[in-house]
C-alpha cells in the first residue's frame, strides 16, 4: 500500500514538471521564431490544462506573430475572461483589437470604469456573491438570535444586493455570444447564403456579436459600426 | 719552360671554357598548389653573338603568363637568364620537357624537370619544395626526342581531354597539318556537361583556314572559347588552334559528333597588290584536314539514393554558401538571401534551389542567375550559379536560417553529395516604422530623453497561471453553494417561526406574573396588551377598543368574555387618562378582573 502512495506522489510530482519541460519548449520554439510549431506546442498544453489563461495568452501571442490577429484576439478574450486583471493580457488583447480598427474600452467609458467592472472574473465574481449570502445569512441569523449586530447585517445585505447587481449584468453581458473576424477579410451579406449580396467586408480582428444562426452562417452585429448582416462561420472564431 | 706550358695551357683551358655554351633550367619549387605560380629560369652562359630565344616544351598543365629576359656580360661573356611564370591548370603531376637552345648550329636540352601540383596548397607544403635544376645537358649532336606515339596511359598525368588530345596528336605525328578531336568523357550521365576539343596542328605556313564545327546528335552543344599554343611531337615544333565547345548529352543513349573540318591553303598570303601580280606569295592548293568522328554513350543518372535536394548539377568539387545581409533588421524590412553555388561545371541547366519555408518570414524569391565565374590565376575555368530570395520578418526576434542543402551527382564516385550552408542567425528588431493602427502610443520624444518608438505584443507567460483563489474555489460548488444557503434560510425562517411560537405559549403566563407584582393600572394595562399582542397579533395601541373587541370575537372570544373584557378595559383606560382617583384596593380588584378575563381569554382560545 505504502508503495502505491510512494507511485502516486511521484506520478503527481512529475506531472507538473512534465508541464514545465513543454512550456520550456514551446517557448524556445517561440523564441527561435517557429510560431507555428509554438503554436502546436501550447495546443497540446492547453489539452491537459484547458482553463489556463496563460496558455491562452501564449496561444493569442503566436498567432498574432503569425500575422493573424483575429484568432490573436480571441484568444486573448478567452484569457482576459479568465485573468481580467493581468495587465499583460489587457494590453496584448488591446493591441489585437486595435490593429482591426477596434476598441477594447468602449467609447466614452472612463478606463478605471472599465477595470472595476472587469475586477473579479466571472468565477470569482459568482464566488463572491456566494460569500456574501453566507455572510449575510449568518448575521443574519445571528441577528435573529442574538438580537446584535443589525448593522452588520444591513452592510452584509447591502454588498450581496449590489454584487448580485454586478453579477446579474456580467452575466447579461454574457448572453451576448462574442466572436471575432479570423479570417484575412469577410463579407457580411444581407442573408444566410452567397446568393445574397456582400454589403460590406470587415477585416480580421473586428468584433461581432452573434445574434443568430442559420447552416453555415451567423447573424451579426459589427459593434464598431453598428452594420447587422449574416457572416460565413468559418471566418469567424468565437470568444 | 714550364711556366711557357702552364701559360698555354691556362689560355687553353679558358678559351675552352669560353667557348663552352653551358645550358641550365631551375624551378623554384617542385610542388605547388593550383593557385600558386612557379618561375623557370633557364640561364644560359658562354655565348656570344646574337641569340635566340630557347626553345620552350609544350607545357598543357601550365600557362605562362610572364617572360623576362636578363643579360650580363661580364669579360665578354654573355649570360642570359630567361624567367618564366608560369600557373599550373591542373592538379597531379606535370613534367616541363626538355628546353631546348640552338646557338652555332648546335642544339642544347636541359633534363626534363617534374612538378607536383597539388589542389591546396596544404598539401603542396607537405611535400618538400625544393627548387629544382635542370642539369646542364648540351645536346649538340641534335639527337631529335623519340618519334614513336607514347600509349595513352603515359598521358594519364594530364586532364583526360590534354591526354586523349595528346595521344591522338602524336598518332597523326609527322603530318605537317592535321585536325583531331577528343572529349573529356566517352561515357558522360544525361546533362553532365562535358568538353569537346577539336585542335588543328601545323607546322607550316598556312593561308585562309575556314573552319567547319562538327554536327552532334543527341548532345547540346555551346561554344567555350578558343585557345593556342605549341607542342613538341618528335622533332617536329607544332603550332596549333583550338575550339572548345561544351557538350551536354540530352538523353540516354548513344550520341555522335560528326568531323570537324580546316580547309587549308599552305604558303603565305600576298602581302599587297604587287604580290598579287608578281608572285610575292606563295599559295598552294586547297587541303581539307578532318577530325575522327566520336561515337559516345550517355548514361543516365541512378535513382537510388538520389536526394531531393538534386537539381541537376553534376561533377565534383562544388562549393556551396549563403548570405544574409544584412544580418540586424527592423522588422517588416528585406533580408537579402544569397545562395552561391561555385563548381567546374555549367550550373545554367541545373534547376532553381527550392529555399525551405522559413517561419515568420514572407519569401520573395527571385530569379536566379547563372554563367561563368573569371578564370583563376591556376586558369581553371569555374562556374557559378547564384540564388537569391528577399526575405521580410513578419516581427522582431532573433531568427535563424536552417542549413539549406544542394546535392550534386560525382561521376567519379557514381554518388549524390549534399552539401549544406552553415544556419545564418538574423537579429530582427522592433520595427522602426509601425502599422499605423498599431502606432496608437508613438509620442515623440519628450524632454526626458525618453522615446517610444513602437508598440509591441508583451512575451509569454513562462509558467502556468496560479491556484485558483479562494472566490473560485467558493464559486465551484455551486449547487453546494445553492443547498446550504437554502438550509440556511430554512433555519433563518424556522427560528423567526419558532421565536414566535414560543412567544404565545409563554403569554399567559407572563402576563400572570406581571399582574400578580403590578402596583399600578398602568402595569396592569401593559401586561394586557403585551398578553394580546403576544398570543393574538391584536395590537391595542393602534386600535379603538370596538376593533379589538371585534377580532377577539374572530379569535373565538365570546361575547360574555368580550364584554368582561371591555368593562376591563374601559376601567383601564379611566384611569390611566385619571389618574389619582385610583386607590390600592381598585388596583388590586382590576388586577384580579384582568387575571380572570385573561384567564378566560386563554381557556376560549385554546379550545
Amino acid at each position: 500500500m505504502k508503495r502505491l502512495y510512494l507511485l502516486v506522489i511521484a506520478f503527481l510530482s512529475f506531472l507538473p514538471a512534465f508541464s514545465q519541460s513543454d512550456l520550456q519548449q514551446a517557448e524556445d520554439l517561440y523564441r527561435q521564431g517557429k510560431f507555428s510549431a509554438a503554436l502546436s506546442a501550447y495546443e497540446t498544453i492547453l489539452k491537459n490544462y484547458p482553463n489556463d489563461p496563460f496558455v491562452y495568452y501564449n496561444i493569442g501571442n503566436c498567432y498574432f506573430k503569425m500575422g493573424s490577429k483575429g484568432l490573436a484576439a480571441a484568444n486573448y478574450y478567452r484569457a482576459f475572461k479568465l485573468a481580467p486583471r493581468d495587465g499583460d493580457i489587457r494590453h496584448n488583447l488591446t493591441l489585437a483589437l486595435e490593429s482591426g480598427g477596434e476598441r477594447f474600452v468602449p467609447a466614452g467609458m472612463p478606463l478605471v470604469l472599465h477595470k472595476a467592472f472587469f475586477y473579479l472574473s466571472d468565477t470569482e465574481l459568482k464566488g463572491c456573491v456566494f460569500a456574501l449570502f453566507w455572510v449575510a445569512s449568518l448575521l443574519i441569523f445571528w441577528c435573529l438570535i442574538r438580537k446584535k449586530w443589525n448593522h452588520l447585517a444591513t452592510l452584509a445585505c447591502l454588498l450581496l444586493l449590489i454584487s448580485g447587481g454586478w453579477l446579474y449584468a456580467r452575466v447579461r453581458l454574457a448572453q451576448d455570444v462574442l466572436a471575432v473576424v479570423a479570417a484575412p477579410v469577410a463579407e457580411i451579406r444581407s442573408g444566410p447564403g452567397t446568393n445574397f449580396p456582400a454589403s460590406a467586408s470587415a477585416a480580421q480582428g473586428h468584433l461581432v456579436t452573434i445574434l443568430d444562426e442559420k447552416d453555415s452562417w451567423y447573424e451579426v452585429v459589427v459593434n464598431s459600426q453598428g452594420i447587422k448582416g449574416w457572416i460565413e462561420k468559418d471566418t469567424v472564431e468565437k470568444v | 719552360m714550364k711556366k711557357l706550358f702552364l701559360l698555354v695551357c691556362i689560355m687553353g683551358l679558358s678559351i675552352w671554357a669560353h667557348a663552352q655554351v653551358q645550358l641550365s633550367a631551375q624551378v623554384d619549387k617542385t610542388a605547388l598548389a593550383l593557385d600558386d605560380e612557379l618561375t623557370l629560369t633557364v640561364k644560359v652562359s658562354g655565348i656570344s653573338g646574337n641569340v635566340i630565344m630557347p626553345q620552350l616544351p609544350s607545357l598543357p598543365a601550365f600557362n605562362v603568363y610572364s617572360r623576362e629576359m636578363e643579360q650580363n656580360i661580364i669579360n665578354g661573356n654573355t649570360t642570359l637568364l630567361f624567367r618564366y611564370i608560369m600557373v599550373p591548370r591542373f592538379v597531379g603531376k606535370a613534367t616541363i620537357g626538355e628546353i631546348k637552345f640552338s646557338h652555332d648550329g648546335k642544339t642544347y636540352t636541359t633534363a626534363p624537370i617534374s612538378i607536383d601540383i597539388y589542389r591546396n596548397a596544404n598539401a603542396a607544403t607537405a611535400t618538400a619544395a625544393q627548387p629544382a635544376t635542370a642539369a646542364t645537358t648540351a645536346n649538340p649532336a641534335g639527337i631529335p626526342a623519340t618519334t614513336q606515339p607514347p600509349a595513352e596511359e603515359s598521358f594519364a598525368h594530364l586532364p583526360p581531354l590534354e591526354a586523349a588530345l595528346a595521344h591522338r596528336a602524336f598518332q597523326k605525328a609527322g603530318e605537317p597539318f592535321f585536325l583531331i578531336a577528343a572529349v573529356s568523357d566517352k561515357a558522360p550521365y544525361v546533362n553532365q556537361p562535358f568538353t569537346l576539343g577539336v585542335r588543328f596542328y601545323y607546322s607550316q605556313n598556312f593561308y585562309e583556314a575556314p573552319y567547319q564545327k562538327p554536327t552532334v546528335s543527341n548532345l547540346f552543344m555551346e561554344d567555350e572559347g578558343t585557345l593556342e599554343g605549341t607542342q613538341q611531337i618528335g622533332n617536329t615544333l607544332y603550332h596549333y588552334q583550338e575550339q572548345r565547345y561544351q557538350l551536354t548529352a540530352a538523353a540516354t543513349g548513344k550520341a555522335t559528333i560528326g568531323p570537324a573540318t580546316v580547309r587549308y591553303r599552305v604558303g603565305s598570303a600576298p602581302r599587297d597588290i604587287f604580290d598579287r601580280f608578281f608572285g610575292g606569295g606563295t599559295v598552294g592548293p586547297e587541303r581539307t584536314a578532318q577530325s575522327a568522328p566520336i561515337t559516345l554513350y550517355a548514361r543516365p543518372l541512378p535513382q537510388q539514393g538520389k536526394p531531393t535536394s538534386f537539381y541537376g548539377a553534376i561533377g565534383s568539387g562544388y562549393t556551396l554558401k549563403a548570405q544574409a545581409e544584412p544580418s540586424q533588421v527592423p522588422a517588416q524590412e528585406a533580408v537579402n538571401l544569397t545562395v552561391t553555388v561555385i563548381g567546374n561545371n555549367d550550373l545554367k541547366a541545373t534547376q532553381d534551389l527550392a529555399l525551405p519555408t522559413l517561419e515568420g518570414f514572407k519569401i520573395y524569391p527571385a530569379a536566379p542567375s547563372a554563367g561563368k565565374a573569371a578564370s583563376g590565376k591556376n586558369g581553371a575555368q569555374t562556374y557559378y550559379k547564384i540564388f537569391k530570395a528577399v526575405l521580410v520578418p513578419a516581427a522582431s526576434g532573433i531568427y535563424t536560417i536552417p542549413p539549406i542543402p544542394w546535392s550534386y551527382f560525382d561521376p567519379k564516385t557514381t554518388s549524390y553529395r549534399t552539401l549544406q550552408t552553415a544556419p545564418i542567425n538574423i537579429t530582427v528588431t522592433p520595427a522602426e516604422k509601425t502599422e499605423s493602427s498599431f502606432n496608437f502610443s508613438g509620442e515623440t520624444a519628450a524632454g526626458n530623453g525618453f522615446q517610444t518608438l513602437a508598440s509591441d505584443i508583451r512575451y509569454l507567460k513562462m509558467t502556468l497561471a496560479p491556484e485558483e483563489n479562494l472566490l473560485e474555489r467558493i464559486s465551484r460548488f455551486s449547487i453546494v453553494n445553492m443547498i446550504c444557503a437554502a438550509l440556511l434560510f430554512l433555519g433563518v425562517l424556522i427560528v423567526c417561526t419558532g421565536e414566535r411560537s414560543s412567544a404565545r405559549k409563554k403569554a399567559f403566563p407572563t402576563a400572570k406574573n406581571t399582574l400578580k407584582k403590578a402596583s399600578s393600572c398602568q402595569t396592569i394595562s401593559e401586561a394586557v396588551s403585551t398578553y394580546l399582542q403576544q398570543k393574538l397579533d391584536i395590537n391595542t395601541g393602534s386600535l379603538p377598543l370596538k376593533e379589538i373587541v371585534s377580532r377577539l370575537n374572530q379569535k373565538g372570544v365570546t361575547p360574555a368574555t368580550t364584554e368582561a373584557f371591555s368593562l376591563l378595559w374601559q376601567h383601564l383606560e379611566a384611569e390611566r387618562f385619571a389618574p389619582g382617583s385610583n386607590s390600592s384596593q381598585s388596583t388590586a380588584r382590576l388586577c384580579a378582573q384582568a387575571l380572570d378575563v385573561l384567564k378566560l381569554i386563554e381557556k376560549e382560545t385554546h379550545r
